[in-house]
């Protein structure tokens, strides 16, 4: 019997898990008891580094399918999309869990986390309406998804008086998402004098929601083609019926997403006149970043829902999911900065890449460990029709 | 191109987005006909055409 448990258990992906969670747990020690210069390369002129710019501008923004599928589902009435709504909460669910859990690493003391929001709350300050939104998110994507868990648990009683929440719960999602997507892009606002101006806009904040609506529905079609294989024992018979359709739609929507995204981004360059900068190599790498990362998935989403062509639509969702790690990159990275000479300029440390990867293996880890156990791909028998 | 009051230069960038604004609503509507007219053929198929 401990020899099949063996067997089981040392599988090629427990065996990598268990790596990245070692090295990192050993990081986390070092982090936590030598401080934040024993394991980065933050200085005074990059205080920010890749714990910010991946670990919370990415997890935040690829976490967005949480609210773009729940308000199709319960708020436009598309029912077609509700099998995505489950899988979609969770990795948002895991996401925003997991933003708040990394951001220890950069503040560290994580017992005064709770200061800024009911000690010292500084409410002129956009960091503190982007802690409050996302301690509030968190609470509402607990709360929705909570259903799967007293289903799993046999806590019938509770499950049914929170299912009744659901509208409720779906409209302060979407508010809630709205401010703190567009924040987040709005902190950089107070920086003009360092990033490049082709990055720079006042319209910051805009971009940063806008790109939030396709990099969400990007990410439900990416981690729906990703669990599909694993977890297809999983799936029931609805959810598998209805996998084309949500890949069909939501490529629709984000294709029109991205071209609406293209076009704000357009009109920032032209708000502030930085069309001369285009001519540049930083020019360059703009032009590659919105016309091979934006307006060609734009493109591809659009052709791949016209020809129902599944796979395209699926290889579009990677490439749109990267376009937009990208972008935050080049946001708060890249283009930050960018006056300064070579030798100042940030590169994390190995540590640092270390950690993050650790968030992911740990997000990966209790995804796995959730979704193998609890409703997520299939409706409960006891609970079927019930929505 | 220089300019040498805030007036040119709002003027002149006003004009550049409300142009591109032009163009956006044509591209935007280009776009959802590209993407729906397939749609339309399958709802003009003979029943028994269709899957």
């Amino acid at each position: 019997m401990s020899t099949e448990n063996n067997k089981t258990l040392f599988t090629p992906a427990n065996i990598i898990t268990g790596i990245f969670l070692a090295i990192g747990l050993v990081i986390t020690v070092l982090r936590f008891t030598k401080g934040l210069g024993y394991v980065t390369n933050l200085d005074d002129n990059n205080p920010w580094g890749i714990w910010i710019s991946f670990d919370l501008l990415c997890g935040v923004a690829l976490a967005a399918g949480g609210y773009t599928t729940s308000s199709a589902c319960y708020l436009f009435g598309m029912k077609k999309y509700h099998s995505a709504v489950r899988p979609a909460i969770l990795t948002a669910f895991l996401g925003y869990s997991l933003v708040v859990f990394a951001l220890h690493y950069d503040v560290g003391r994580p017992y005064r986390l709770v200061y800024p929001l009911f000690v010292s709350p500084g409410t002129t300050s956009l960091l503190f309406e982007v802690g409050l939104c996302v301690f509030l998110y968190v609470t509402v994507l607990a709360i929705e998804f909570s259903p799967a868990m007293f289903e799993w648990l046999g806590m019938k009683n509770l499950r049914n008086k929170i299912h009744k929440l659901t509208l409720a719960l779906t409209v302060f999602g979407v508010v809630l998402s709205t401010l703190h997507q567009s924040s987040l892009g709005a902190l950089y606002i107070a920086v003009p004098s360092k990033i490049h101006p082709l990055w720079y806009s006042p319209y910051l904040a805009v971009l940063f929601f806008v790109s939030s609506i396709p990099a969400g529905l990007s990410m439900v079609i990416f981690e729906g083609t990703l669990a599909h294989k694993p977890w297809h024992h999983m799936m029931d018979k609805t959810h598998l019926d209805e996998h084309e359709g949500v890949i069909l739609g939501f490529a629709r929507g984000a294709s029109i997403a991205l071209a609406a995204y293209f076009c704000v981004k357009l009109v920032a360059v032209a708000y502030d006149n930085n069309w001369h900068y285009l001519a540049t190599g930083w020019g360059a790498w703009w032009l590659l970043e919105v016309l091979g990362f934006v307006a060609l998935p734009s493109l591809l989403y659009a052709i791949g829902s016209r020809e129902k062509n599944i796979k395209l639509i699926k290889w579009t969702a990677a490439l749109t999911v990267f376009g937009i790690i990208l972008n935050r990159f080049n946001v708060s990275i890249v283009a930050f900065n960018w006056q300064l000479p070579a030798s100042q300029r940030y590169f994390p440390s190995w540590m640092e890449i270390g950690i993050s990867i650790f968030v992911v293996t740990v997000g990966v880890t209790v995804y796995r460990f959730i979704v193998s156990r609890m409703p997520i791909f299939f409706e409960h028998p006891e609970y079927k029709d019930a929505h | 191109m220089e300019f040498f009051v805030y007036h040119d230069y709002m003027m002149f960038t006003k004009s550049i987005v409300y142009v591109l604004m032009g163009l956006f609503v044509v591209g935007f509507w280009g776009l959802w006909a590209f993407m729906t007219s397939r749609d339309e053929e399958i709802h003009k198929m003979p029943e028994h055409h269709k899957e």
